[in-house]
């Protein structure tokens, strides 16, 4: 009688902990919206490239990856698009890729810019713009620098002076 | 109450620490209770909690803690104060999109800016409110089952002689000398109580009645429901098992619900406004909505869903026209009316190439805002699509750029080519919209081509603008079942505990005198008619007053 009554009062204490554990980490510590910060993993995305190929996140797993979101009409991503080309003619011999997801703008448009600016690594496209929205960005450009083991290690909302990049790129490669 | 040692009883029954009155006999144990003169406590049949005990562990300390009402009711309070304070300013979830760490401040001053830094702008997902609400949940375990248990077995194996203080401490008592055999007479007021659908258990010259036990148990199958009503809040915050968000839906288009593989098409968009003569005088002349619908469809996605290069093979599964207050529902997602945009978006123009020299016209030729075709073959001519600006403006060093990627200003460079004109063509510009082309001087940019050739839409009938865009609100909810399930059982307790009473009438006969106490948790005056009521069968007519025990306060 005695052990059984301990026994209760230890199940429901386990239950409580796990269950009021898990209620209030959720509030602590995971993000209200689901939306991608520092430390999670960004949600997953499948999108065309300008040759019509499909290119999903888990293509790049493994690798240290820059997630880009631009577009032609936002002056911070023209700003500094030629050093993100820059840096990816600099490490693309690492495991190392960039990828420049375009918010909602047509092929010509895509294109030229492309053209224009030598860019050298993947462009997707993103006519619906919903990937947008499931990394949550609020303002352009907004860069994501992910670990090879698929985790965030920092967001960078506004445009990157090339020490900006640098400088995450570098903890990027020693992760 | 802890430091009572002695827990024997004169009966001979040995009680758990903490008990008011013997669970034998029913004779007050506790010092203060047995000095009294007023009727008994009778809460939980004056048991002892199950968590009493002389020497609490930490473990039994905190367990306590949490079997304490008192603690139970200061931690409701705390939670009803917290849920008060949250409904002050309107909370950061009502916002599609919004700065909360300016909005605050801007709109209420340096109380709002507090209001946001005390995080207090997200009451109820904040990890202290959700705390709170563990912690009731917990305390309403511990307390339900701290008492149900113990009362459960009170109430099983009760006593029928029950101490003569116990009858004459009820709050319906009733005592007189009664001739004949004791058993006999007590017997008759067996028949008599059970004729008053009370069960009856009779020893000799005891006596013990009682209807509507069950009552008892409504409090703890409420909490019951309770404890499912706050897991099912739990559920919630599961990935998958709510949803509350918003798509927009351009007329014609079709667009994926996020995170589901439903597609909702929007079939066509209406609004509709009252007419002056359907409004009263003070509105006439104003625009008063009538009705909001979208026609819409919803397909679910079958196969080729997660792939871009390939179209999504959609099935038609549900059609329903959204009005205000009556969505879309399939499978639990519901998609309601929230909004539309109506503001005309050029989609395409329909324009001639005009050669002034000749006086001929080639053409019409359609040319989309998104994604158009990049060549036109236009009579001898051709024109190649270099660039577009869907917006078009100059930047700060004077090169053309776009600000946005809707047509607000469109425009788009050509080169044309064909006879006397230049080797590889000659560019050519053109803005669709009249006052861009004036704005941006469009005759000036193209120089000597814009006296010999002019692009332009020859009617409005070339023009087409792209639909209404309506804006849904799509919600789901897997927990409501279950939520619905708790608030039932819970409602089902408190009826159990609120329109039945449990009812008991102990009896005994002591050398040729009766004594009658009766017991109820509600309604007393019920109680005492039921007694005379019965006494009255057996020709003994007493006024249901007079059963009142005068040392009732209440």
């Amino acid at each position: 009688m005695k052990s059984n009554r301990r026994l209760i009062q230890l199940v429901i204490f386990l239950g409580v902990l796990v269950l009021g554990g898990y209620a209030i980490g959720n509030a602590l510590f995971a993000s209200k919206d689901g939306l991608p910060r520092k430390g999670s993993e960004p949600p997953d995305f499948a999108l065309l490239d300008m040759n019509g190929k499909t290119h999903r996140l888990a293509d790049y797993k493994g690798k240290a990856l820059v997630i880009n979101f631009w577009g032609t009409y936002c002056p911070g991503c023209v700003y500094e698009t030629p050093d993100l080309v820059k840096q990816y003619e600099k490490h693309k011999d690492k495991p190392f890729e960039v990828v420049g997801i375009n918010l909602g703008e047509d092929k010509l448009t895509i294109n030229n810019f492309v053209k224009q600016f030598d860019v050298s690594y993947t462009i997707l496209q993103n006519e619906n713009n919903d990937v947008q929205r499931k990394y949550g960005l609020k303002s352009y450009p907004t860069t994501f620098f992910v670990k090879p083991d698929g985790t965030i290690l920092d967001i960078f909302v506004g445009p990157m002076a090339e020490a900006d990049m640098d400088k995450r790129i570098e903890k990027l490669l020693a992760s | 109450m802890l430091t009572f040692e002695n827990t024997k009883c004169e009966c001979g029954h040995q009680n758990p620490v903490g008990t008011v009155l013997c669970e034998s006999c029913g004779n007050p144990l506790d010092v203060e209770e047995a000095a009294s003169e007023a009727p008994l406590e009778m809460r939980y049949d004056g048991i002892a909690r199950r968590s009493q005990k002389a020497n609490p562990s930490p473990i039994d300390r905190v367990w306590n803690f949490f079997s304490s009402v008192k603690v139970a009711v200061r931690l409701i309070v705390i939670t009803l104060i917290a849920s008060i304070v949250g409904t002050i300013f309107t909370q950061e979830n009502a916002f599609i999109s919004f700065d909360p760490s300016t909005y605050y401040e801007e709109r209420y001053g340096w109380i709002g800016k507090w209001y946001y830094k005390l995080g207090l702008s997200n009451t109820y997902e904040s990890w202290w409110f959700i705390g709170l609400l563990v912690m009731i949940g917990t305390s309403l375990v511990i307390c339900s089952l701290d008492r149900v248990l113990p009362l459960y077995r009170a109430l099983n194996k009760q006593q029928i002689r029950k101490h003569l203080t116990f009858l004459t401490r009820q709050k319906t008592v009733y005592a007189s000398s009664v001739e004949g055999a004791p058993e006999a007479w007590t017997a008759s007021m067996a028949e008599q109580l059970k004729r008053r659908h009370y069960r009856v258990h009779q020893d000799g010259d005891a006596l013990l009645a009682e209807k509507y036990r069950f009552s008892r148990w409504g409090p703890y199958i409420n909490h019951i429901g309770l404890i499912v009503f706050l897991l099912a809040v739990l559920l919630r915050s599961l990935p998958g098992w709510a949803m509350d968000t918003y798509i927009t839906v351009p007329e014609g288009e079709t667009v994926q619900i996020p995170e589901t593989n439903l597609y909702v098409k929007n079939e066509k968009f209406t609004i509709d406004y009252y007419k002056d003569d359907e409004l009263p005088e003070s509105l006439k002349g104003t625009a008063r909505a009538k009705l909001y619908e979208t026609k819409a469809v919803l397909y679910e996605c079958e196969a080729d869903c997660d792939d871009p290069s390939k179209q999504p093979q959609l099935k038609e599964v549900k059609r329903h026209s959204i009005i205000v207050n009556d969505p879309l529902s399939y499978q639990g997602i519901k998609a309601y009316q929230f909004g539309y945009d109506d503001t005309p978006k050029l989609k395409s123009v329909n324009p001639v190439l005009i050669d002034h020299k000749t006086g001929k016209t080639y053409g019409p030729f359609k040319l989309e805002m998104r994604n158009p075709e990049l060549t036109y073959a236009l009579g001898p001519y051709t024109l190649e699509l270099r660039q577009t600006y869907m917006d078009f403006a100059l930047d700060s060093e004077g090169k053309p750029t776009t600000k946005s990627k809707e047509p607000n200003a469109p425009a788009f460079v050509f080169v044309l080519k064909g006879p006397d004109l230049a080797e590889g063509g000659e560019p050519y510009m053109y803005f669709p919209k009249q006052n861009d082309k004036a704005r941006f001087s469009q005759d000036v940019i193209n120089g000597e081509l814009a006296k010999r050739f002019e692009i332009k839409v020859p009617s409005m009938e070339g023009v087409e603008f792209a639909g209404v865009v309506t804006s849904l609100n799509i919600r789901s909810d897997r927990a409501m079942p279950y939520i619905w399930v708790g608030a039932g059982i819970s409602m089902f307790g408190l009826l159990l505990g609120s329109y039945w009473h449990h009812r008991r009438i102990w009896l005994r006969i002591d050398g040729g005198r009766v004594t009658i106490g009766a017991h109820t948790n509600k309604n007393n005056y019920g109680m005492r008619a039921e007694v005379a009521s019965a006494l009255r069968g057996l020709g003994i007519v007493v006024e249901p007053k007079s059963l009142d025990n005068g040392r009732n306060k209440s």
